[in-house]
């Protein structure tokens, strides 16, 4: 094949990736169709992360008025904000509550988009970036934990952090001491402290929303140029058009949204899940309370974590991340009836692991001791 | 002996005639028995009023079921303050769902002439009977709080007591009037079910829930346009869809900005403390401001000096530990040995960091993140736990009040120096920075 042939074949699969021709009024607004089947719920949940996500863009913005991001007036800070300030337990709730309903909507999104076979060619790019999005999504969740600063916060984030120094243990040599290093690159400092403090304040501020704001424009660019996934194996042939329709649509599930996540909010803080003492405020001296335990969405892999061996969790998560970033070259040939039962699988596991995960870890240890 | 009538008594009575009636009614007037739907006289208001009564009410039932038929489940449940608080809220709101369907059945009965043609005295006595209930059942929940959780203990044990025909109206003979009226009323209801439409709860439409929609329509041409070409954006009715829905979007998202921005005025304009407020909030800053301070200052005690003080020997106990800071800042742990010397090991669990608990029990401390148990002599974990690695010794050293070093022990070496028992209660328990360095 000479270079010529080789510099085509690049060109053509950039073209068929970013049709930029596509980027017309008429295309982009005329002409644009969602398929209708029995699978076309699958196509709000994007949408619906991404309202979730603007929510937390406008609460982030207003708790930033009031927050404090030091050891010594991040606790005292968050308290101002949940009793002193008008209308702030309404923020902060609706911070914490549209968090995980945000989770909980990318998690889904990314699981129909697979059973639907979404990442078909020429959608590669966008399936690898809505895969970003989730561990940005992740590491927003993972940030924000800590900034409250009362005992749940820091001495979850610390165990979180030691897994990252546990691999060492796995490394040969010179090697093993690499993750501690990490670890304290991660946290800035011996232990959590003011240090991780000041890190994760800015990352999840700063560093994480400009990362997602770079990967979320190319995924909804992608979108808006290469349209709706046809989803199911024999299309129905119906068809509706996104605008208006389908925009409608959505625009009312939004709100149906915004309407449900408002009352839990003003109704439910988040804290009213757990026993008081994990919300004083984290005391350096003290020893760590019970119950410590991390975000809901961590519990598919915090439950494995404690039952199996540390070595195998790690060779299974980074296989996980693998097999998700290259999905569309894995799965390129199975039907997606195969995808769907996959999917299935995965959903039952997430499920149990998170609403289940405590019982299973009791039946398993119980049996032990 | 009323209470003996209205809480035995009446039950049975109300349950018989019920069982009896209902069944009789099946034999000889197979074909009555039904909700009597009418629909197809007015569908409108029914579609408002049936869909929130039906709703509202089943999920009450429910909610009055589980507690009588799981009692220890729900105690434990309704433990859960959260728990509690989501339950009592999800009534409330089914409670004024049901209402609300009932008002609006009870309006579509008296103004629409053709429902109101085939409605009966029993219709509007079983209407009346319900919308009391519910209302007693309300305030019930807003004058006797928390009944999910008094219920097991009162409601709960009588009506077992009743179901048992060993009956025992003592557990509710004492409770407040509503709650009374609430019982009285419920088998009031199971007694008249046989006379009314609601024998229809025995036909038990468990397939509504999955079967296809079926709509009973007039064989005559249907008024509407066919349901199978939007209307919304068809011919000459668009103009008024679009008029309707755009009023009625600028209508919400006029509502929404007015509830938004009244929060986001109170949200800007801060938070309002009176004095005393104020003093509390800067005394409760300035109590974590020494402790942050109390924390730098172990920090450049521990970069600058050879030796940092624990605590005095004789204060050491061989049960209850004492914290304290090691030289790289983590948290450890300061006890007597049987021989009276200082025993001091990290507290910072090898498992996932934890900080370990101070007491110790049978020899061994408890990390209580993942329950990981260590020896203290020794720091190893026990065999099973999450922690493989052992907790280290840390190295210590004994001063005399004057300062002069008495004796000394690295981690894992033996002590050395001579310990004057009669003196020892003076000394002061040191870590010492060359102990660090060799570790």
């Amino acid at each position: 094949m000479s270079t010529h042939d080789r510099l085509q074949q690049a060109s053509d699969w950039l073209h068929e990736r970013f049709p930029l021709e596509k980027l017309s009024f008429e295309s982009l607004f005329q002409k644009k169709e969602v398929p209708v089947h029995h699978m076309s719920w699958g196509y709000y949940f994007g949408g619906l992360a991404l309202f979730c996500f603007s929510i937390q863009l406008v609460t982030g913005l207003l708790l930033l008025f009031y927050y404090q991001p030091t050891v010594a007036d991040a606790h005292a800070s968050v308290e101002l904000i949940t009793f002193h300030v008008g209308g702030g337990a309404l923020i902060r709730n609706l911070h914490t509550w549209s968090s995980s309903a945000m989770i909980f909507c990318v998690l889904t999104h990314l699981i129909t988009a697979f059973a639907m076979k979404a990442f078909e060619r020429p959608r590669e790019i966008t399936w690898v970036s809505g895969v970003l999005l989730l561990l940005i999504t992740f590491g927003f969740g993972f940030t924000g934990y800590l900034l409250p600063w009362h005992q749940i916060a820091v001495n979850a984030t610390k165990v979180g952090l030691q897994s990252v120094e546990e691999a060492g243990a796995y490394l040969p040599g010179a090697l093993a001491d690499i993750p501690r290093q990490l670890k304290e690159l991660i946290q800035g400092e011996a232990a959590v402290g003011q240090a991780t403090l000041s890190r994760f304040y800015a990352l999840h501020v700063v560093l994480l929303p400009l990362a997602i704001f770079a990967v979320l424009g190319q995924h909804l660019f992608m979108v808006q140029v290469h349209g709706m996934s046809q989803g199911v194996d024999k299309p129905t042939g119906k068809m509706e058009k996104f605008f208006p329709i389908f925009a409608l649509k959505d625009f009312s599930i939004w709100g149906l949204v915004f309407f449900v996540l408002f009352v839990v909010a003003l109704c439910l803080p988040f804290e009213a899940f757990f026993s008081y003492p994990l919300f004083e405020p984290f005391d350096p001296q003290g020893s760590t309370p019970d119950g410590i335990k991390p975000e809901w969405y961590f519990f598919f892999v915090y439950y494995p974590l404690e039952l199996l061996p540390f070595w195998l969790i790690m060779i299974l998560s980074g296989v996980v991340v693998a097999v998700l970033l290259g999905t569309p070259w894995i799965f390129k040939g199975t039907s997606r009836k195969t995808l769907r039962n996959i999917a299935i699988a995965v959903t039952v596991y997430l499920v149990a692991m998170t609403v289940f995960g405590q019982q299973i870890y009791e039946f398993f240890k119980g049996g032990s001791q | 002996m009323l209470d003996l009538f209205l809480f035995v008594g009446l039950p049975y009575i109300a349950l018989v005639l019920m069982v009896v009636l209902s069944v009789y009614r099946y034999r000889t007037q197979r074909f009555t028995y039904s909700a009597l739907g009418s629909q197809f006289l007015e569908s409108n208001q029914l579609r408002w009023g049936s869909l929130s009564w039906h709703y509202g009410i089943l999920i009450l039932l429910v909610g009055h079921l589980i507690p009588v038929l799981l009692p220890g489940v729900w105690q434990a449940l309704t433990s859960i303050p959260a728990f509690l608080i989501g339950v009592e809220v999800i009534g409330i709101v089914a409670a004024f769902l049901a209402l609300t369907g009932l008002l609006v059945l009870v309006y579509r009965r008296s103004t629409s002439a053709r429902v109101s043609a085939v409605t009966t005295t029993a219709d509007y006595l079983l209407l009346i009977l319900l919308i009391a209930q519910v209302l007693v059942g309300v305030s019930v929940a807003t004058g006797a709080r928390w009944g999910a959780i008094w219920s097991t203990s009162t409601t709960t044990p009588y009506l077992w007591s009743l179901a048992t025909f060993q009956p025992q109206p003592e557990y509710i003979t004492g409770l407040p009037p509503t709650v009374k009226l609430h019982l009285v009323l419920a088998w009031c209801i199971f007694m008249v079910v046989p006379f009314t439409r609601l024998v229809h709860i025995f036909s038990v439409p468990i397939a509504y829930l999955w079967r296809a929609p079926q709509k009973v329509v007039w064989t005559t041409p249907a008024p509407r346009p066919s349901a199978a070409c939007a209307p919304q954006f068809q011919g000459r009715d668009s103009r008024r869809y679009f008029i309707r829905g755009a009023l009625g979007t600028a209508g919400a998202l006029f509502l929404l900005s007015i509830g938004v921005l009244e929060k986001l005025g109170r949200f800007f304009r801060g938070p309002s403390l009176n004095a005393q407020q104020q003093a509390e909030l800067l005394q409760k800053k300035l109590e974590r401001l020494e402790l942050a301070a109390a924390e730098r200052a172990l920090e450049i005690e521990r970069i600058e000096k050879d030796y940092i003080f624990v605590a005095q020997l004789a204060e050491l106990s061989d049960t209850d530990g004492k914290y304290f800071t090691d030289y790289h800042m983590r948290p450890a742990l300061a006890f007597k040995d049987e021989r009276g010397l200082p025993l001091l090991i990290s507290a910072k669990c090898t498992h996932l960091g934890c900080t370990v608990a101070s007491t110790i029990a049978n020899g061994r401390i408890l990390c209580p993140c993942h329950v990981s148990w260590f020896d203290v002599k020794t720091g190893m974990p026990t065999p099973g736990a999450p922690a493989k690695a052992p907790l280290p010794h840390i190295g210590w050293v004994l001063m005399d009040p004057a300062g002069n070093l008495v004796a000394s022990q690295g981690a894992g070496a033996a002590p050395s120096g001579e310990i004057d028992i009669a003196q020892a209660g003076s000394y002061g328990v040191y870590i010492a920075k060359q102990f660090e360095e060799i570790a």
